[in-house]
């Protein structure tokens, strides 16, 4: 007999700790679904309730405080979501808190997110409406990305054929990056250019000192000279193609500059890469050019051997000799 | 292969009426309640370290086994979700049922076939007591209560054991695992399961019952009868699973 009761005893025990465990399961289980704690009941407008279903968390400032009980459709743009709260939310949750829709997660449950409002307002009361946000939903932000990420191959396509185009040597581009014989026609006129820019400002400085020497003398060109009028107006002549000098040597600078970086390869220009009649243009142009340079050149060559300015240049002529041998 | 058929027939008609037999009796006062606590003590906790094992055993390694695959997902935070439910639902319940298949049905099979074969139920009915319900009442009475417990005890082994794993291999403090395993589960994982255990507890009790009270004479009907049972428990456990998932989900919506 005494062993039935040490039996008995043992069963009791055990027959105990299993039914407080299944009941401490189910209450555990119940708490979470906020069914033994006191609870009010508000509710929010949405237009869409992007999947939200009975059960879903409600969470304030990001704190789990209820749950979805009810979703209907009032009319075919407004859905009102109902929510049970804890009752001690009470003194936190205010009238002007916003409700919007979320996701736990990029894969997790839809949850409602209640934001307190900015501002002082007063505390919610049961049955109270909140203001609702209407987020953007994943899918709307995968749509934006699909259109964007399509833009994006397009303009790497497009890259892609100008960069092409570049490294085959079509276009103007492509051709001043690959043609070297051009370039060096560039530099060629460029190197010119700077010459006649030089010998032609010294040409001005002796013409001008050349007038000024003639000044009082009682010849033609003295009363030219002396009528002072026009003298003025031939000096302020002078002095602006003085000038149109200074400014023509510092183009040519800028140009040699600019013709360095499109030989190093910094240039940016871009689009305009597929006309290559644009480039034989060019070309021609640059051909033109220098042919005209050195039709200045004679120019210069032959006022060197005007009688007026003869003596000046022989100087020069053997400088510039030296020059053209280096 | 017809008699086989018909054999097969005649089993389910008589272990129908065997129930049916149960219920009638079961009402019938008075209750045998002593041998009733003596039969739970047997059954219960005399299985109790034999279902704590064994499902400590599964929980362990169930997380063991399906962490890797969580990791590639790179879902190792769902884990205590997974195996909750899954451990809650579907494996406690019925591991810790085909554990008592093997150990109480064998068990009734063979104590009842042997007194049948010695002819002491024979002497029972003579002597003016009701054998089956001295017996068999008590016995599926018993095992239908205690395998609800024995259930609920596993469970909760075996979701210690996977919080064991998750705790040394994943850094899941005990108290997080069991927060999100109990924020997983819902009343809709922890009923049914419960329910279906109380009638994994009868069919244990009443194939047992069954195959012992109809023993065939003779010491080779004892050890048949201990070992049909088991067979034929186990089979019925997982039929009566299937059904209750079945229900479950008409009362429940997934």
């Amino acid at each position: 007999m005494t062993k039935t009761k040490l039996e008995n005893l043992r069963l009791g025990i055990f027959v105990v700790i299993g039914t407080v465990l299944l009941l401490f399961a189910a209450f555990l289980i119940g708490n979470r679904q906020n069914m033994f704690k006191k609870t009010f009941e508000i509710s929010a407008i949405f237009k869409n309730a992007t999947g939200l279903q009975n059960g879903n968390n409600v969470r304030f400032s990001g704190i789990n405080v209820g749950t979805v009980n009810g979703i209907e459709m009032v009319n075919d743009t407004t859905i009102r979501v109902k929510m049970t709260i804890e009752n001690s939310m009470r003194n936190h949750i205010k009238k002007n808190a916003i409700a919007s829709i979320g996701s736990n997660g990029l894969v997790g449950s839809m949850l409602i997110n209640i934001a307190p409002g900015e501002g002082s307002s007063e505390l919610i009361v049961p049955g109270d409406e909140l203001q609702s946000l209407s987020k953007i939903g994943t899918q709307d932000m995968i749509s934006t990305l699909n259109i964007t990420n399509e833009n994006a191959a397009l303009l790497t396509a497009d890259l892609l054929t100008v960069s092409k185009a570049l490294t085959e040597g079509k276009g103007t581009l492509g051709r001043l990056l690959n043609d070297t014989i051009l370039a060096d026609h560039l530099q060629q006129t460029l190197k010119n250019l700077k010459q006649t820019s030089e010998s032609s400002n010294t040409t001005m400085g002796e013409l001008n000192r050349i007038v000024r020497n003639l000044d009082l003398e009682e010849s033609a060109a003295g009363v030219l000279l002396n009528d002072t009028v026009s003298g003025g107006r031939i000096k302020n002549i002078i002095q602006n193609l003085e000038n149109s000098t200074f400014q023509i040597e510092k183009i040519t600078l800028d140009l040699n500059t600019i013709v360095g970086d499109i030989k190093g390869g910094d240039g940016a220009i871009g689009y305009l890469s597929k006309d290559t009649i644009l480039v034989n243009q060019l070309d021609r142009t640059m051909r033109n050019i220098e042919q005209g340079t050195e039709r200045f050149n004679e120019n210069m060559e032959a006022l060197k051997h005007n009688f007026l300015t003869r003596g000046y240049f022989r100087k020069l002529a053997k400088q510039k000799k030296n020059e053209e041998k280096q | 292969m017809v008699n086989r058929i018909k054999q097969f027939f005649i089993q389910i008609g008589e272990l129908s009426y065997f129930s049916s037999r149960f219920f009638k009796e079961t009402f019938n006062l008075p209750f045998e309640f002593k041998e009733l606590l003596r039969q739970c003590y047997q059954m219960g906790n005399r299985s109790l370290v034999l279902v704590v094992m064994t499902n400590f055993i599964i929980g362990l390694v169930l997380t063991l086994q399906s962490r890797p695959t969580m990791i590639q997902f790179g879902a190792v935070s769902m884990m205590p979700n997974m195996v909750g439910i899954s451990i809650v639902r579907e494996i406690g319940p019925v591991i810790t049922a085909l554990i008592c298949a093997g150990r109480i049905a064998s068990g009734i099979g063979a104590e009842l076939g042997s007194m049948r074969v010695t002819e002491q139920i024979d002497a029972m009915e003579v002597s003016g007591t009701n054998p089956f319900k001295y017996l068999v009442v008590t016995r599926i009475w018993a095992t239908t209560l205690m395998i609800p417990l024995l259930v609920i005890f596993g469970d909760l082994i075996a979701l210690y054991g996977s919080a064991l794993v998750e705790n040394l291999k994943g850094q899941v403090s005990f108290q997080l695992y069991f927060n999100t395993v109990f924020d997983a589960l819902s009343f809709g994982d922890l009923v049914p399961a419960t329910v279906k255990s109380f009638f994994f507890g009868f069919v244990i009790g009443l194939v047992g019952c069954y195959k012992g009270y109809y023993s065939k004479k003779g010491t080779a009907g004892v050890g048949i009868a201990a070992n049909s049972a088991v067979v034929m428990a186990s089979l019925l456990l997982f039929v009566v699973d299937f059904i209750a998932v079945f229900v479950s989900d008409i009362f429940y919506e997934i």
